[in-house]
Protein backbone atom coordinates (compact mmCIF):
# COMPACT_ATOMS: atom_id res chain seq x y z
CA UNK A 1 0.00 0.00 0.00
CA UNK A 2 2.63 2.87 0.51
CA UNK A 3 4.18 1.47 -2.68
CA UNK A 4 0.90 3.37 -4.30
CA UNK A 5 0.88 6.07 -1.84
CA UNK A 6 4.05 6.96 -2.86
CA UNK A 7 3.21 6.96 -6.60
CA UNK A 8 -0.02 9.37 -6.04
CA UNK A 9 2.32 11.34 -3.96
CA UNK A 10 5.72 11.06 -6.22
CA UNK A 11 5.59 10.22 -9.53
CA UNK A 12 1.30 11.16 -10.02
CA UNK A 13 2.12 14.63 -9.16
CA UNK A 14 4.58 15.22 -11.49
CA UNK A 15 2.14 13.77 -14.51
CA UNK A 16 -0.76 16.05 -12.79
CA UNK A 17 1.07 19.17 -13.51
CA UNK A 18 2.41 18.25 -16.68
CA UNK A 19 -1.33 17.91 -17.74
CA UNK A 20 -2.08 20.92 -15.88
CA UNK A 21 0.83 22.81 -17.09
CA UNK A 22 0.96 21.82 -20.93
CA UNK A 23 -3.18 21.41 -21.42
CA UNK A 24 -3.54 24.72 -20.22
CA UNK A 25 -1.22 25.96 -22.81
CA UNK A 26 -2.95 23.73 -25.58
CA UNK A 27 -5.80 25.27 -24.64
CA UNK A 28 -4.63 28.83 -25.29
CA UNK A 29 -2.96 27.12 -28.88
CA UNK A 30 -6.24 26.05 -29.41
CA UNK A 31 -8.40 29.19 -28.95
CA UNK A 32 -6.07 31.34 -31.02
CA UNK A 33 -5.94 28.31 -33.85
CA UNK A 34 -9.67 29.17 -33.27
CA UNK A 35 -9.39 32.84 -33.78
CA UNK A 36 -7.41 32.60 -36.83
CA UNK A 37 -9.83 30.43 -38.87
CA UNK A 38 -12.89 32.82 -37.96
CA UNK A 39 -12.68 35.74 -37.08
CA UNK A 40 -8.76 37.34 -37.86
CA UNK A 41 -9.66 40.89 -38.05
CA UNK A 42 -9.89 41.18 -34.15
CA UNK A 43 -5.81 41.00 -33.95
CA UNK A 44 -5.94 44.56 -36.09
CA UNK A 45 -7.39 46.50 -33.04
CA UNK A 46 -5.93 44.22 -29.87
CA UNK A 47 -3.64 46.17 -27.94
CA UNK A 48 -1.28 45.51 -24.75
CA UNK A 49 -2.58 48.77 -23.17
CA UNK A 50 -6.50 48.12 -23.56
CA UNK A 51 -6.11 44.22 -22.66
CA UNK A 52 -4.47 44.97 -19.67
CA UNK A 53 -6.52 47.83 -18.51
CA UNK A 54 -9.56 45.99 -18.78
CA UNK A 55 -7.88 42.58 -17.11
CA UNK A 56 -6.57 45.30 -14.12
CA UNK A 57 -10.09 46.96 -13.88
CA UNK A 58 -11.87 43.82 -13.60
CA UNK A 59 -9.25 42.50 -10.80
CA UNK A 60 -10.60 45.08 -8.70
CA UNK A 61 -13.44 44.29 -6.50
CA UNK A 62 -16.76 46.07 -6.82
CA UNK A 63 -15.20 48.37 -9.46
CA UNK A 64 -16.51 46.86 -12.47
CA UNK A 65 -20.85 48.60 -12.33
CA UNK A 66 -22.30 45.17 -12.97
CA UNK A 67 -20.52 43.66 -10.18
CA UNK A 68 -22.13 46.28 -7.90
CA UNK A 69 -25.67 45.58 -9.36
CA UNK A 70 -24.87 41.83 -7.63
CA UNK A 71 -23.07 42.20 -4.63
CA UNK A 72 -23.48 38.84 -3.41
CA UNK A 73 -23.08 36.97 -5.82
CA UNK A 74 -19.38 38.79 -6.85
CA UNK A 75 -19.06 39.26 -2.86
CA UNK A 76 -19.07 35.19 -2.71
CA UNK A 77 -17.07 34.83 -5.98
CA UNK A 78 -14.36 36.87 -4.97
CA UNK A 79 -13.88 35.37 -1.43
CA UNK A 80 -14.17 32.02 -2.55
CA UNK A 81 -11.58 32.08 -5.62
CA UNK A 82 -9.12 33.48 -3.00
CA UNK A 83 -9.41 31.19 -0.87
CA UNK A 84 -9.40 28.55 -3.61
CA UNK A 85 -6.07 29.33 -4.01
CA UNK A 86 -4.97 30.33 -1.22
CA UNK A 87 -5.75 27.82 1.48
CA UNK A 88 -4.05 24.78 -0.62
CA UNK A 89 -1.06 26.80 -1.06
CA UNK A 90 -0.28 27.85 2.48
CA UNK A 91 -1.07 25.05 3.91
CA UNK A 92 0.97 23.89 6.53
CA UNK A 93 0.52 20.07 5.45
CA UNK A 94 0.82 20.89 1.92
CA UNK A 95 4.48 23.36 2.24
CA UNK A 96 6.13 20.32 4.57
CA UNK A 97 5.64 17.68 1.58
CA UNK A 98 7.28 20.23 -0.41
CA UNK A 99 9.48 20.70 1.78
CA UNK A 100 10.71 17.67 1.87
CA UNK A 101 10.55 17.01 -1.94
CA UNK A 102 12.65 20.13 -2.93
CA UNK A 103 13.80 21.89 0.19
CA UNK A 104 11.97 24.58 -0.28
CA UNK A 105 9.18 26.06 2.36
CA UNK A 106 7.29 29.39 2.69
CA UNK A 107 4.72 30.73 5.13
CA UNK A 108 2.20 28.94 6.28
CA UNK A 109 -1.26 29.46 7.40
CA UNK A 110 -2.03 28.37 11.48
CA UNK A 111 -4.21 24.80 10.93
CA UNK A 112 -6.93 26.18 13.11
CA UNK A 113 -7.82 29.44 10.38
CA UNK A 114 -7.15 26.81 7.02
CA UNK A 115 -9.43 24.84 8.90
CA UNK A 116 -12.31 27.91 9.32
CA UNK A 117 -11.13 29.12 5.37
CA UNK A 118 -11.97 25.50 4.43
CA UNK A 119 -15.60 25.15 5.67
CA UNK A 120 -15.82 28.97 3.85
CA UNK A 121 -15.04 27.48 0.48
CA UNK A 122 -17.03 24.73 1.36
CA UNK A 123 -19.85 27.14 1.74
CA UNK A 124 -19.20 28.91 -1.46
CA UNK A 125 -19.53 26.02 -3.29
CA UNK A 126 -23.15 25.32 -1.58
CA UNK A 127 -23.83 28.79 -2.44
CA UNK A 128 -23.00 28.32 -6.31
CA UNK A 129 -24.90 24.93 -6.21
CA UNK A 130 -28.41 26.35 -4.89
CA UNK A 131 -27.74 29.85 -7.47
CA UNK A 132 -27.64 27.18 -9.92
CA UNK A 133 -30.70 25.42 -9.02
CA UNK A 134 -32.73 28.72 -7.64
CA UNK A 135 -31.54 31.67 -10.25
CA UNK A 136 -33.70 31.09 -13.65
CA UNK A 137 -31.55 32.65 -16.01
CA UNK A 138 -28.62 30.78 -14.37
CA UNK A 139 -30.69 27.29 -13.95
CA UNK A 140 -31.33 27.73 -17.92
CA UNK A 141 -27.86 27.30 -19.05
CA UNK A 142 -27.08 24.77 -16.23
CA UNK A 143 -26.54 20.83 -17.01
CA UNK A 144 -25.35 17.77 -14.50
CA UNK A 145 -21.86 18.59 -15.44
CA UNK A 146 -22.03 21.58 -13.90
CA UNK A 147 -23.09 19.97 -10.88
CA UNK A 148 -20.57 17.23 -11.11
CA UNK A 149 -17.87 19.88 -11.42
CA UNK A 150 -18.74 21.78 -8.24
CA UNK A 151 -18.33 18.13 -6.77
CA UNK A 152 -14.83 18.04 -8.22
CA UNK A 153 -13.79 20.87 -6.62
CA UNK A 154 -15.50 20.42 -3.28
CA UNK A 155 -14.34 16.54 -3.19
CA UNK A 156 -10.39 17.91 -2.47
CA UNK A 157 -11.72 19.82 0.53
CA UNK A 158 -14.02 17.91 1.92
CA UNK A 159 -11.44 15.11 2.11
CA UNK A 160 -8.79 16.93 3.37
CA UNK A 161 -10.72 18.25 6.26
CA UNK A 162 -12.12 14.64 7.22
CA UNK A 163 -8.67 13.51 7.05
CA UNK A 164 -6.97 16.88 9.27
CA UNK A 165 -9.50 15.94 11.65
CA UNK A 166 -9.03 12.42 12.09
CA UNK A 167 -12.73 11.46 12.01
CA UNK A 168 -12.84 8.36 10.30
CA UNK A 169 -11.30 6.30 6.83
CA UNK A 170 -8.37 8.21 7.31
CA UNK A 171 -6.04 6.24 5.08
CA UNK A 172 -8.63 5.87 2.61
CA UNK A 173 -9.34 9.64 3.17
CA UNK A 174 -5.82 10.94 2.50
CA UNK A 175 -5.93 8.50 -0.53
CA UNK A 176 -8.83 10.09 -1.85
CA UNK A 177 -7.94 13.62 -1.22
CA UNK A 178 -4.66 12.97 -3.24
CA UNK A 179 -6.34 11.37 -6.15
CA UNK A 180 -9.49 14.13 -6.58
CA UNK A 181 -7.29 16.90 -5.78
CA UNK A 182 -4.94 15.36 -9.07
CA UNK A 183 -8.51 15.14 -11.02
CA UNK A 184 -9.43 18.73 -10.47
CA UNK A 185 -5.85 20.09 -11.62
CA UNK A 186 -6.10 17.30 -14.46
CA UNK A 187 -9.56 18.82 -15.49
CA UNK A 188 -8.77 22.37 -15.88
CA UNK A 189 -7.71 22.85 -19.17
CA UNK A 190 -10.31 20.16 -20.79
CA UNK A 191 -13.14 22.26 -19.04
CA UNK A 192 -15.19 24.80 -17.64
CA UNK A 193 -12.34 25.39 -14.67
CA UNK A 194 -10.33 26.53 -18.02
CA UNK A 195 -12.04 30.40 -16.93
CA UNK A 196 -9.05 30.62 -15.36
CA UNK A 197 -6.63 31.43 -18.33
CA UNK A 198 -9.89 32.12 -20.53
CA UNK A 199 -11.30 34.84 -18.70
CA UNK A 200 -8.45 36.69 -19.05
CA UNK A 201 -8.48 36.11 -22.60
CA UNK A 202 -11.73 37.57 -22.91
CA UNK A 203 -11.43 40.73 -20.40
CA UNK A 204 -8.26 41.41 -23.09
CA UNK A 205 -10.61 40.69 -26.06
CA UNK A 206 -13.17 43.34 -24.55
CA UNK A 207 -11.20 45.88 -23.51
CA UNK A 208 -9.45 45.88 -26.68
CA UNK A 209 -12.86 46.22 -28.63
CA UNK A 210 -14.63 48.86 -26.21
CA UNK A 211 -11.22 50.67 -25.46
CA UNK A 212 -9.89 50.61 -29.41
CA UNK A 213 -13.03 50.50 -31.25
CA UNK A 214 -15.90 52.17 -29.52
CA UNK A 215 -13.71 54.12 -27.49
CA UNK A 216 -15.69 53.34 -24.32
CA UNK A 217 -15.07 51.56 -21.01
CA UNK A 218 -15.39 47.62 -20.80
CA UNK A 219 -16.29 47.91 -16.84
CA UNK B 1 -34.14 -8.57 40.33
CA UNK B 2 -30.96 -10.55 39.93
CA UNK B 3 -30.77 -10.44 36.55
CA UNK B 4 -31.24 -6.50 36.44
CA UNK B 5 -27.99 -6.10 38.95
CA UNK B 6 -25.89 -8.11 37.03
CA UNK B 7 -26.84 -6.53 33.88
CA UNK B 8 -26.42 -3.35 35.55
CA UNK B 9 -22.91 -4.35 37.02
CA UNK B 10 -22.01 -5.23 33.78
CA UNK B 11 -22.79 -1.99 32.03
CA UNK B 12 -20.66 0.07 34.88
CA UNK B 13 -17.78 -2.19 34.52
CA UNK B 14 -17.77 -2.13 30.24
CA UNK B 15 -18.37 1.96 31.62
CA UNK B 16 -14.88 2.08 33.54
CA UNK B 17 -13.23 -0.11 30.90
CA UNK B 18 -13.85 2.33 28.26
CA UNK B 19 -12.85 5.43 30.69
CA UNK B 20 -9.77 3.66 31.52
CA UNK B 21 -8.52 2.84 28.25
CA UNK B 22 -9.31 6.07 26.59
CA UNK B 23 -7.16 7.45 28.53
CA UNK B 24 -4.15 5.96 27.48
CA UNK B 25 -1.80 8.22 27.17
CA UNK B 26 -0.12 7.03 23.98
CA UNK B 27 3.61 6.97 23.34
CA UNK B 28 4.95 9.97 21.81
CA UNK B 29 7.88 12.00 20.85
CA UNK B 30 9.15 14.55 22.44
CA UNK B 31 8.17 17.53 20.64
CA UNK B 32 9.36 20.57 22.88
CA UNK B 33 11.91 21.48 20.69
CA UNK B 34 9.61 23.12 18.30
CA UNK B 35 8.37 26.52 18.88
CA UNK B 36 4.69 26.19 17.98
CA UNK B 37 3.79 22.50 17.14
CA UNK B 38 0.81 22.50 14.75
CA UNK B 39 0.31 19.11 15.36
CA UNK B 40 0.54 16.75 18.30
CA UNK B 41 4.07 14.73 18.80
CA UNK B 42 4.40 11.23 16.77
CA UNK B 43 3.48 8.21 17.89
CA UNK B 44 6.53 6.37 18.65
CA UNK B 45 7.27 2.59 20.51
CA UNK B 46 10.99 3.05 20.60
CA UNK B 47 11.48 -0.71 21.50
CA UNK B 48 8.40 -2.03 20.08
CA UNK B 49 9.07 -0.62 16.89
CA UNK B 50 12.68 -1.96 16.38
CA UNK B 51 11.92 -5.13 17.91
CA UNK B 52 8.97 -5.19 14.46
CA UNK B 53 11.28 -3.43 12.63
CA UNK B 54 14.07 -5.65 13.50
CA UNK B 55 16.49 -3.30 13.43
CA UNK B 56 19.29 -3.85 16.14
CA UNK B 57 22.14 -1.31 15.40
CA UNK B 58 21.11 2.35 17.35
CA UNK B 59 22.99 3.87 14.18
CA UNK B 60 20.79 3.19 11.87
CA UNK B 61 18.96 6.38 13.20
CA UNK B 62 21.18 7.68 15.56
CA UNK B 63 23.74 8.61 12.89
CA UNK B 64 26.88 10.01 13.35
CA UNK B 65 27.60 12.63 10.23
CA UNK B 66 31.21 14.70 9.78
CA UNK B 67 30.62 17.05 7.12
CA UNK B 68 28.59 15.60 5.03
CA UNK B 69 29.89 11.75 5.52
CA UNK B 70 28.19 9.45 7.18
CA UNK B 71 30.54 8.13 10.14
CA UNK B 72 30.54 4.33 9.93
CA UNK B 73 29.77 2.34 13.18
CA UNK B 74 29.34 5.53 15.11
CA UNK B 75 26.17 6.48 16.69
CA UNK B 76 24.46 9.38 18.59
CA UNK B 77 21.85 8.04 20.60
CA UNK B 78 23.27 10.02 24.01
CA UNK B 79 22.76 13.10 22.30
CA UNK B 80 19.21 14.66 20.68
CA UNK B 81 18.58 15.37 17.40
CA UNK B 82 18.56 18.49 17.79
CA UNK B 83 21.61 19.13 18.88
CA UNK B 84 22.46 18.65 15.30
CA UNK B 85 19.49 19.56 13.23
CA UNK B 86 18.28 23.02 14.13
CA UNK B 87 14.50 24.83 13.71
CA UNK B 88 15.98 26.80 10.66
CA UNK B 89 18.57 25.10 8.10
CA UNK B 90 22.45 26.69 8.45
CA UNK B 91 24.81 26.49 6.76
CA UNK B 92 26.32 23.07 7.87
CA UNK B 93 23.20 21.37 8.27
CA UNK B 94 20.64 22.21 6.07
CA UNK B 95 18.40 19.14 7.38
CA UNK B 96 16.19 21.21 9.89
CA UNK B 97 14.37 19.37 12.34
CA UNK B 98 11.10 18.71 11.21
CA UNK B 99 12.82 17.26 7.87
CA UNK B 100 15.15 15.11 9.83
CA UNK B 101 11.92 13.39 11.53
CA UNK B 102 9.89 13.11 8.66
CA UNK B 103 12.33 11.89 6.05
CA UNK B 104 14.08 9.11 8.62
CA UNK B 105 11.01 7.87 9.27
CA UNK B 106 9.00 8.04 5.84
CA UNK B 107 11.71 7.20 3.71
CA UNK B 108 12.45 3.73 5.95
CA UNK B 109 8.73 3.16 5.78
CA UNK B 110 8.57 3.87 1.76
CA UNK B 111 11.82 1.73 1.33
CA UNK B 112 10.18 -1.48 3.42
CA UNK B 113 6.82 -0.42 1.93
CA UNK B 114 5.46 -1.08 5.51
CA UNK B 115 4.21 1.29 8.36
CA UNK B 116 2.98 4.99 8.23
CA UNK B 117 3.54 7.87 5.79
CA UNK B 118 1.01 9.89 5.97
CA UNK B 119 0.57 12.61 8.54
CA UNK B 120 -1.95 11.80 10.41
CA UNK B 121 -0.72 8.26 10.63
CA UNK B 122 1.92 9.53 13.45
CA UNK B 123 0.61 12.56 14.25
CA UNK B 124 -2.74 10.73 15.99
CA UNK B 125 -4.59 13.50 17.40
Amino acid sequence: MNAFIDFIMGPMVWITFLIFILGLILKIVLILKDVNAREPYIYSYMTLKHSLRSIAAWSIPFFPKSTKQSPVFYGVSYIFHLLLFLVPIFLTAHIVLVNEAFQVSWIALDDSIADILTIMVGLGLVFFMIRRMMVPEVKYLTSCKDYLLILIVALPFITGFIAYHQFFLYRPMVIAHVISGEIMLILIPFSKFSHMIVAPLTRAYMGSEFGNVRHAKDW
Amino acid sequence: MKNKIIFLSFILFLLTAVVAFSNTELERLDNSDFQKPQRPGAVFEHDGHNEMAGIDDCNVCHHVYEGKKLVEDESSEDSSCADCHSLKAVVDNSITLELAYHKRCKNCHFEQNKGPVLCGECHIK
